[in-house]
């Protein structure tokens, strides 16, 4: 199968996915407790007043009715409008996007410049104390709950030693890239340690249990590497260690755990829910919340569609990616 | 700290502070004197007006930033379209209505400098203010107040608002010609018309309105109040400044920032490391954490909002007033409030709350007595019964700690078993809201919030047969409120107090507490919490 009908074909795939992921949203709407318009209007409001307001949100449409109105609009990017803010849905999300992108790309970086040495690190020195201390490390990362991480995060570097602030994102990437086009570069600079200071907790916060399945994953990688044969025959030619383990091993370790890293990076932009709400992060896990609470359905179906849009186009790219990495792997 | 940060830093308080003193010094040897101001209070639905000596000014001080965080962001910035607490302390800071309330809960004017009942017509009408500007510099008139109003209570002027029947009884309302002032129509006497626009109705600018559409009405704003808006991120922030020509002084406050943080361990860590000056609902787990350090403190004031544990008087056992006082008995309420609230709640006796119209002080608290609740079960000829408490969680201040803490006392009683059933918020709302008692549950914990200060309100919308969440039906009771709507002033009062008393009485809630507002705030921030849940920047000055 060629590049382009392997392509084709998960592009379709992925089509049909995200028509269920609509779909089921949708139908969730209707199952959950919570009438949007007992959450938007206090219970003393007027019977009369409700009424209108539920006629003018279109909520007492029939329900095949608010599915063509709702689906038909996607294609165009018309994701409808809050229930809550009366403001277009496509442009919310859009809005809050970047924020989750930075966090979730900042834990993935977290991940990378910690996992992959100690993972080396620890395949190397297998049975010696720093492999010990990884392994712990890797199964504390793993078995944390990020809620209770970021937290503790919180109260002891920014409240008890006062190294970061606790919360918010005063600034983010396109506000610095805008002060390097426009303004000054002591501005710049300025945009870019507040905004590293504040993505620190938040990025460790998520970044934590990734961090741990990547060591993980290249420990193992690098111990299945290391006694693979052609090692052996490196070893045997007389290539220098370092050579070995890092021209070779680590290079065919990297392959899955690429692979790995650009999926768990959709999962992460799912998972960022509770770190934003936590650290006050603006992005879309918070409107999720937000929307959730408010039971404004356009909003969380907007949301939900945009992050299993994110989660689908990844998967194909990796897939692709690896494939082209790897021509061992055959696109079927 | 750092630059971005427009919260009070401590260097910065210290020097404003010095600033402020100096200030102080010389404005109380310039002293006062000028104009005129009165005080008008509406008494028996006349009205009264004293007149004041001296102007009441602020004291000149340096200006300072604020940045509050509230648990949401607002919904939008149109004042007539949203419900929400977080909502309203936003737009109070840069609409006004022709009255308003002063922390304590009175009412006072606003835009309106004299307010009274238009003799022999079901209107009233408001004398409003000379020289007051809307933030684009455009002068106040009659018509955009008449305006307002009419957004509000008529569709086709404005549209669908969720505010309409906040303004009850109001039919519309229209500029008396020549003259500044406003005349506005009700359906009857209306007895809580003035007590509605003390509340309600932020004044917009007919033509700025006009001008754009409802998106962008909910983007931008245009009022009359001390703080213009200054940026607007959705979702994230709201930055106000002070507006220069505002009626009466200029704020103190300089900026104003708005910000959100859902979760209550988020503010107390803002608020502690500096981050933000002021922050609502502080848990009562984290009060002394906040009161114990350096910078801020815990403020608390009553709120308008009573909890309550509803029992259906058509449902058994909750149909024998024996059983319903046993259950108000056999709970140890001063227990609850200073065990599970902290101490953050008030006691409550009747329905409608100490700082509301219609109050009865004769009324105490039912006293903790599990022998006397015990002998009264028995009386009921419910003896046995197994009784369900449905709560929401986490909609209230210790919502289910407090139903917990109801089903435990009344479940040692040793003729009763009770349990908690933990609801969804929505879920439970659909039930109360479905129209019928028959839909709503036999026994449920729900709060009520009423800014207008009526104890008549609270009880038609929750007592009465007709109510909105009612779960009793008593002819007399409503015989009692009907009288209310026909009267004004004290015999109002009197007729509530009566009505008050016969809840007391026949007991169909078990009553709980008043729920306070417990916000933390800054030390270098002079502010004090008010009972309208509202946070009003404009009263805040440096310590």
């Amino acid at each position: 199968m060629s590049l382009s009908r392997f392509l084709v074909k998960r592009s379709l795939q992925g089509l049909f996915v995200i028509w269920g992921v609509i779909t089921v949203v949708f139908g969730l709407r209707f199952i959950s407790p919570g009438d949007p318009a007992n959450v938007l209007l206090p219970p003393d409001v007027d019977p009369e007043v409700r009424a209108e307001v539920i006629a003018e949100l279109g909520l007492n449409e029939p329900l095949y009715v608010q599915y063509w109105d709702f689906i038909s609009g996607i294609p165009l990017g018309d994701l409808g409008f809050s229930l809550v803010t009366r403001t277009p849905v496509a442009a919310r999300v859009l809005a809050k996007l970047p924020a989750t992108l930075e966090l979730a790309i900042a834990a993935t970086i977290v991940a990378i410049v910690i996992a992959i040495p100690l993972g080396v690190i620890s395949a190397t020195r297998r049975h010696q104390p720093a492999d010990y201390g990884a392994t712990v490390f890797s199964l504390v990362g793993i078995s944390t709950p990020n809620f209770w991480l970021g937290v503790m995060l919180i109260i002891v570097l920014a409240v008890q030693f006062d190294l970061f602030p606790t919360s918010q994102r005063p600034i983010g990437v396109d506000g610095i890239v805008l002060l390097f086009v426009s303004g000054s570069l002591g501005e710049a600079v300025d945009g870019l340690t507040t905004w590293l200071w504040h993505i620190t907790l938040p990025a460790i916060t998520l970044g934590t249990y990734f961090t741990a399945l990547i060591t993980r994953l290249t420990r193992s990688g690098m111990l299945d590497q290391l006694g693979q044969t052609y090692v052996r025959a490196s070893r045997a030619k007389g290539l220098p260690e370092t050579l070995v383990r890092y021209k070779h091993a680590l290079r065919n370790t990297l392959i899955p755990v690429i692979t790995v890293i650009g999926l768990q990076l959709g999962t992460l932009i799912g998972g960022a829910v509770i770190t934003e709400a936590v650290f006050a992060w603006p992005g879309l896990g918070t409107l999720i919340i937000n929307s959730i609470n408010a039971r404004d359905w356009p909003v969380l179906q907007g949301s939900l569609i945009v992050v299993a849009v994110g989660f689908v186009l990844v998967n194909i790219l990796v897939d692709a990616l690896y494939a082209y990495v790897n021509p061992q792997v055959a696109y079927d | 700290m750092t630059d971005n940060n427009p919260h009070i830093g401590r260097r910065k308080y210290l020097t404003l502070a010095g600033g402020a003193a100096a200030s102080a010094a010389i404005a109380g040897c310039a002293g006062g004197g000028g104009e005129e101001t009165t005080t008008t209070t509406e008494d028996d639905g006349e009205t009264t007006t004293t007149e004041g000596g001296d102007e009441t000014t602020a004291t000149p001080q340096e200006s300072f930033d604020v940045t509050i965080t509230q648990g949401q962001m607002p919904s939008g910035l149109d004042p007539h379209d949203h419900r929400e607490t977080p909502t309203t302390i936003v737009m109070l800071h840069a609409y006004e209505g022709v009255l308003t309330r002063d922390a304590a809960g009175a009412m006072q004017e606003a835009l309106a400098t004299n307010y009274e009942r238009i003799d022999g017509e079901n209107a009233v009408r408001f004398d409003l203010r000379e020289g007051v500007t809307f933030h684009n510099g455009d002068e106040l008139t009659p018509e955009d107040v008449a305006y307002s109003i009419n957004r509000v209570v008529d569709e086709e002027v404005g549209f669908a608002s969720p505010q309409s029947d906040q303004l009850a009884g109001v039919t519309g309302a229209e500029a008396i010609e020549g003259e500044m002032a406003v005349k506005v129509n009700n359906d009857g006497l209306n007895p809580i018309v003035f007590s509605e626009f003390a509340t309600y109705l932020d004044v917009m600018q007919q033509s700025w309105v006009e001008e754009r559409s409802k998106a962008e009405v909910s983007q931008q704003m245009n009022g009359t109040g001390p703080f213009q808006l200054s940026s607007y991120t959705e979702d994230e922030e709201v930055v106000l400044t002070a507006y220069e020509d505002y009626w009466q002084d200029p704020a103190a406050v300089d900026t104003l920032t708005f910000r959100a943080a859902s979760e209550a361990s988020t503010r107390v860590n803002q608020l502690l490391q500096g981050e933000t000056d002021v922050i609502v609902n502080v848990p009562p787990q984290e009060v002394s954490r906040v009161n114990n350090s350096e910078n801020a403190r815990v403020a608390a004031a009553p709120s308008t909002r009573i909890i309550y544990n509803a029992m259906r008087f058509d449902v058994e056992p909750f149909t024998s007033v024996e059983f319903r006082q046993a259950m108000n008995y056999a709970i140890d309420l001063e227990s609850i409030v200073q065990n599970v609230l902290g101490g953050f709640g008030a006691q409550t006796s009747q329905p409608t709350l100490p700082e509301f119209v219609g109050h009865n002080a004769d009324l105490d608290p039912y006293p903790y007595d599990p022998d006397q609740a015990e002998q009264l079960v028995e009386d009921s000829g419910f003896a046995g019964a197994e009784i369900e408490l449905h709560t929401p969680v986490g909609r209230y201040l210790k919502d289910l700690e407090i139903a917990q803490a109801v089903a435990g006392y009344i479940d040692e009683l040793p003729n009763v078993t009770a349990t908690v059933r933990q609801r969804d918020f929505g879920s439970l709302v659909d039930e109360l809201l479905a129209g019928s008692i028959e839909a709503r549950p036999p026994w449920f914990l729900i709060g009520w919030g009423e800014a207008t200060f009526d104890g008549g309100l609270v009880m038609k919308a929750l007592l009465a047969s007709d109510g909105t969440l009612t779960t009793w039906q008593n002819e007399e009771f409503d015989a009692l409120l009907e009288e209310a709507g026909t009267q004004t002033g004290d015999a109002r009062d009197a007729t509530l107090q009566e009505a008050n008393a016969m809840a007391h009485e026949q007991c169909p809630w078990i009553f709980l507490n008043q729920q306070f507002s417990v916000y933390g705030v800054n030390d270098a921030i002079a502010w004090e919490a008010r009972s309208d849940e509202r946070i009003d920047a404009y009263a805040m000055s440096l310590k």
